[in-house]
């Protein structure tokens, strides 16, 4: 058995002290490799302090492809130990970490920043701006989300990761039952990250509110932007009860509150219930952006306008409404009255309905196009029947009295992924391959990416579909092995190879990256795809101001039509363009409230407090600064311009 | 930067314009944080378990003094605002003044009830009520703390600077969270002392 | 002076909100029914609320209007599910 005595380094486990010394060596050969090649000046002049959104994106889903690989490896680890009745990979203690670092690590630091880094890159330059509202703001975010990535990535080599479930119910996650810190960097890091996702939504919901090019008005706008304003919208309704309900966590777990106690009028499923008021709209979040994804590449490669726009919109806003009134479908099992189950079952129905409006949308793009079959399509096409079953398995959950039967069995596991895989894995995939020459100026290589996506799609099948059928047969999730006897031996094998098959796919797609960037072709006319909205209109790479002149608007797809009828979306001489200036401070800042957050980890609130005054002192700092930005001159202009190959507009 | 003349000037720029945006939809979310800190409080409301119940520790009169003192404190800063806008500087700084010593003295008597509430035995860990009692009202608290530091270096800034676009951007946008905390106030006023004490 | 810098306007919702503060007050000073208590208390609670958003912080004046005002109500439809839906499911409707 394992000790469950606190350490601060984990020394015990060969795989994790394994893991410290491979983090350890790569950290200190970067270190290395930046002072070697003189590039320190370079990564903070140009990255650490930028303020530019399509940098920032590429931060944001640089982070989410390495968490990726973490997840990746938490999941391989999983499907390894059950793969066999009675395995000796990971120890029961070891399997209840990995299952809640995958959880926590795959939606929260690799789906949310894959999809906001993709939103960075991409909203402002669809609506034709020159910045987000706050790009400063921006930065923070950014920043705030590296800093709770980092915490929570370190609990497993300092003090040892949280062991009770993403959802980390109490009272298994109370201090009682969760002894070591692990808990406390869930909170804790959570918070800090969900800080910077928060002014995110701010952020965007402002951006396409107010900075929208002349004449692009809301209904003229690209279903992606669409989908990133109800994308933001509920991030900033749905976070602020994050926040609440990890602060009650830590509050109860390291100040002695009594909030979810078991005693003193505590109420244990009080945590479940805030944490799903958050976390059902949260599944929007991820899934939502994934939508606008599609459809912009669905109506590109098969050559037609998106069909249905208007009942696409709507069935947003219905989805932006109704995802908050759905969430105790996530504990019918816990106690309540037919009363209660009967609502939220009726209303977890009504919103397959708007969802499935949008399949039938993207099934009538597809009808006459001529689709052509490129990497990001294929992901496209191959997201609607995957996800279908998804959905429908989803409707079988939604019904109280059967769910019952279903409730924390595999065929869950089995579900969720068939709808966060491709709903939001594939949906940034085929994003990445679609706009990864609108910032890098090259396409990734086809054929590489085509393989890529079969195994990734034949694997994906062939790791989750056995799960429904295990489930149905009752082997329940979170469980780390079983007896031969119970004859779910072969079925799991099944999916550990499927496992296996995926973790291929993903490093081809690594490969990919790694490939392209050497042998790819320039791109040159910043438009490779022969696509339909604004992003393409500018050169690729885009260049820091984004548009020489605003574009002016007058139609939806008016990129589209101004190719296909040779007009051009602006003209007039250039203008001075104002842009904000860089700073240091967000990366400075975010260090404090990794700092503050870590010594709170371990409660010890001396240096804890000075860290977060620090906070506070970059803060009146900021609010003293007079900072007014600069100006692009017109000669400026002429000479980026004529290098990217002269005036695109 | 362009500056629209024929707006105030906490509007006059464009920038202004969306951090006014900004900050409302800000306090959206703050809705969102404190309707569910009172989710918390309205679920935990009657178990005290083995503590004081609402009734046996809440006294009106500290309760109805910070009332007045906050509700007081909104009008003075919309007075403060009101003075921005015609341009009166010293006005404006002396209703700011006015406001955060009111805003000091709500969370003074705040603190006093807090320190009541401790001597007689009820604290943050008797109970699942005084847990989320304390908590709704701490963050609320915590909120009028942060105004007072802001706030006062907002006022720093008029002075040394004057009203610019930039100062007065930042005042108003002070006055709305400050408005907001009185806003708060009134609900927990109605919904934690009020209903606490109703006779059933 | 004085008239140019306490504005009617202000000074009437000033007043009115202390007025309606003491007849909140009220549903302690009198005998009632807990309903007719929380029935007083909701209508002064949203009208003193209403007098901040409307009187105080103008958020009418501005062309962002109603994009301010639907932020408002989507907030409040957020918050009162929150709330009711909580106590839904915790309280009211558990066995
Ligand atoms: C890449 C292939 C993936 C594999 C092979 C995989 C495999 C697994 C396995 C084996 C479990 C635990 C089952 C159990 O014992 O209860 C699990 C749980 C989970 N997975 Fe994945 N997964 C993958 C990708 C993802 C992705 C992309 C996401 C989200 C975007 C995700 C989200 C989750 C969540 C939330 C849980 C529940 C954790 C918990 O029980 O607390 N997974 N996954
Ligand atoms: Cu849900």
């Amino acid at each position: 058995m394992e000790s469950h005595e606190q350490q601060f380094l984990i020394l015990n486990e060969p795989m994790i002290v394994g893991a410290m010394i491979s983090i350890v060596v790569g950290a200190l050969s970067i270190l290395l490799g930046l002072t070697y090649f003189k590039k320190w000046g370079y990564l903070w002049r140009e990255w650490i302090t930028t303020v530019d959104h399509k940098k920032i994106g590429v931060m944001y889903i640089l982070v989410a492809l390495v968490m990726l690989f973490r997840g990746g490896v938490d999941a391989l680890l999983m499907r390894g130990q059950t793969a066999m009745p009675e395995n000796g990979l990971l120890d029961a203690q070891h399997y209840n970490e990995i299952f809640t670092t995958h959880g926590v690590i795959m939606i929260l630091f690799m789906a949310m920043p894959f999809i906001i880094g993709l939103i960075n890159v991409v909203t402002p330059l669809q609506i034709g701006a020159r910045d987000v509202a706050f790009p400063r703001l921006n930065s923070v975010s950014f920043w705030l989300f590296a800093a709770g990535a980092g915490l929570f990535n370190i609990s497993f080599i300092i003090g040892g990761s949280p062991d009770a479930g993403w959802s980390a119910y109490f009272p298994l996650a109370s201090l009682e039952f969760s002894p070591t810190v692990g808990n406390n960097y869930y909170s804790l890091s959570l918070q800090i990250a969900g800080l910077g996702t928060l002014m995110t939504g701010i952020n965007f919901v402002v951006t396409i509110l107010k900075m929208r090019a002349p004449g692009m008005t809301l209904m003229k706008m690209p279903m992606f932007t669409w989908s990133v304003l109800i994308t933001n919208v509920i991030i900033v309704f749905a976070f602020p009860v994050l926040t609440v309900a990890l602060a009650l966590m830590t509050m109860d777990r390291q100040f002695g509150t009594k909030f979810f106690a078991m005693q003193d009028g505590g109420m244990d499923m009080l945590w479940a219930n805030l944490f799903w008021v958050w976390g059902h709209p949260e599944v929007y979040i991820v899934i939502l952006p994934a939508f606008g994804i599609f459809s912009e590449i669905i109506s590109t490669f098969a050559r037609k306008n998106l069909y249905g726009y208007k009942s696409m919109v709507v069935s947003m806003v219905a989805i932006s409404l109704l995802s908050f009134v759905v969430w105790a479908h996530h504990f019918y099992t816990m106690g309540h009255g037919v009363m209660v189950n009967s609502i939220f079952s009726i209303t977890t129905m009504a919103i397959a309905v708007p969802t499935g409006v949008k399949i039938f949308n993207w099934l009538l793009t597809l009808h006459k196009g001529k689709i052509s079959f490129t990497t990001p399509m294929l992901y496209s096409l191959a997201f609607i029947p995957i996800f279908t079953i998804g959905g429908v398995t989803g409707v079988m959950l939604a019904m109280a009295s059967a769910d019952y039967q279903y409730h924390n069995t595999m065929f869950l596991v089995a579900h969720f992924h068939y709808v966060l895989i491709p709903g939001t894995v594939f949906a940034v995939i085929a994003g990445f391959h679609f706009w990864f020459p609108k910032v890098f100026g090259f396409r990734l290589n086809e054929k590489l990416g085509k393989l890529a996506f079969w195994f990734i799609t034949i694997s994906f099948n062939v790791a989750f579909f056995p799960l429904f059928i295990l489930g149905l047969n009752g082997m329940t999730r979170r469980m780390y092995t079983y007896s031969e006897s119970t004859g779910y031996g072969p079925l799991n094998m099944l999916s550990f190879i499927g496992a296996v098959g995926l973790g291929i796919g993903f490093i081809i797609l690594v490969y990919n990256l790694y490939w392209s960037i050497r042998y790819s072709p320039r791109d040159e006319t910043g438009d490779p795809w022969d696509a339909r909205s604004l992003e393409w209109a500018t050169h690729s790479p885009v260049p820091v101001y984004n548009f020489a002149r605003v574009p002016k608007i007058k139609e939806l797809d008016a990129f589209w039509f101004a190719k296909k009828n040779n007009q051009p979306l602006s003209d007039g001489p250039y203008e001075p363009i104002h842009m904000p200036s860089n700073s240091g401070m967000p990366f400075l800042m975010s260090g404090a409230f990794f700092a503050a957050g870590f010594c709170a980890v371990f409660s010890w609130w001396i240096p804890a407090i000075v860290f977060t005054i620090a906070i506070f002192v970059f803060m009146a700092l900021r609010s003293f600064e007079q900072d007014h930005g600069y100006y692009i001159s017109v000669e400026e202009i002429e000479r980026t311009e004529r290098e990217l190959g002269g005036d695109k507009e | 930067m362009k500056i629209d003349e024929s707006l105030p000037l906490e509007y006059s720029t464009e920038e202004n314009r969306l951090k006014i945006l900004g900050f409302w939809i800000f306090l959206g979310a703050e809705i969102a944080l404190f309707s569910t800190l009172f989710a918390v409080y309205f679920a935990l409301e009657n178990r005290f378990g083995t503590g004081p119940s609402a009734q046996e520790i809440f006294h009106m009169p500290p309760v109805m003094i910070e009332t007045i003192l906050l509700l007081t404190s909104s009008f003075t800063i919309g007075l403060g605002i009101h003075a921005m806008r015609l341009g009166l500087k010293k006005a404006m700084m002396t209703f700011f003044v006015i406001t955060l010593v009111l805003g000091l003295g709500f969370l003074g008597v705040e603190i006093y009830e807090f320190v009541t509430y401790v001597n007689e035995g009820a604290t943050i860990q008797t109970s699942a009520f005084l847990s989320s009692l304390m908590t709704l009202l701490g963050t609320h608290g915590l909120h009028v703390t942060f105004g007072l530091f802001w706030g006062t270096s907002i006022l720093l800034q008029v002075r040394k600077r004057g009203l610019t676009p930039q100062t007065a951007n930042k005042s108003f946008i002070f006055s709305l969270y400050w408005h907001f905390l009185d806003v708060v106030w009134i609900f927990i006023f109605s919904f934690v002392y009020l209903k606490g004490l109703m006779v059933l | 002076m004085m008239k140019q810098l306490f504005p009617k306007q202000h000074v009437m919702g000033f007043v009115f909100s202390l007025v309606l503060s003491v007849v909140a007050l009220s549903v302690l000073a009198f005998d009632m029914s807990y309903k007719m208590g929380m029935a007083i208390l909701l209508v002064t609670a949203i009208a003193q609320a209403s007098v901040q958003l409307l009187l105080f912080m103008h958020i009418g004046e501005s062309e962002d209007k109603k994009t301010l005002y639907t932020n408002i109500i989507y907030a409040l439809f957020v918050g009162v599910v929150t709330i009711l839906g909580t106590l839904l499911t915790m309280i009211w409707g558990y066995q």
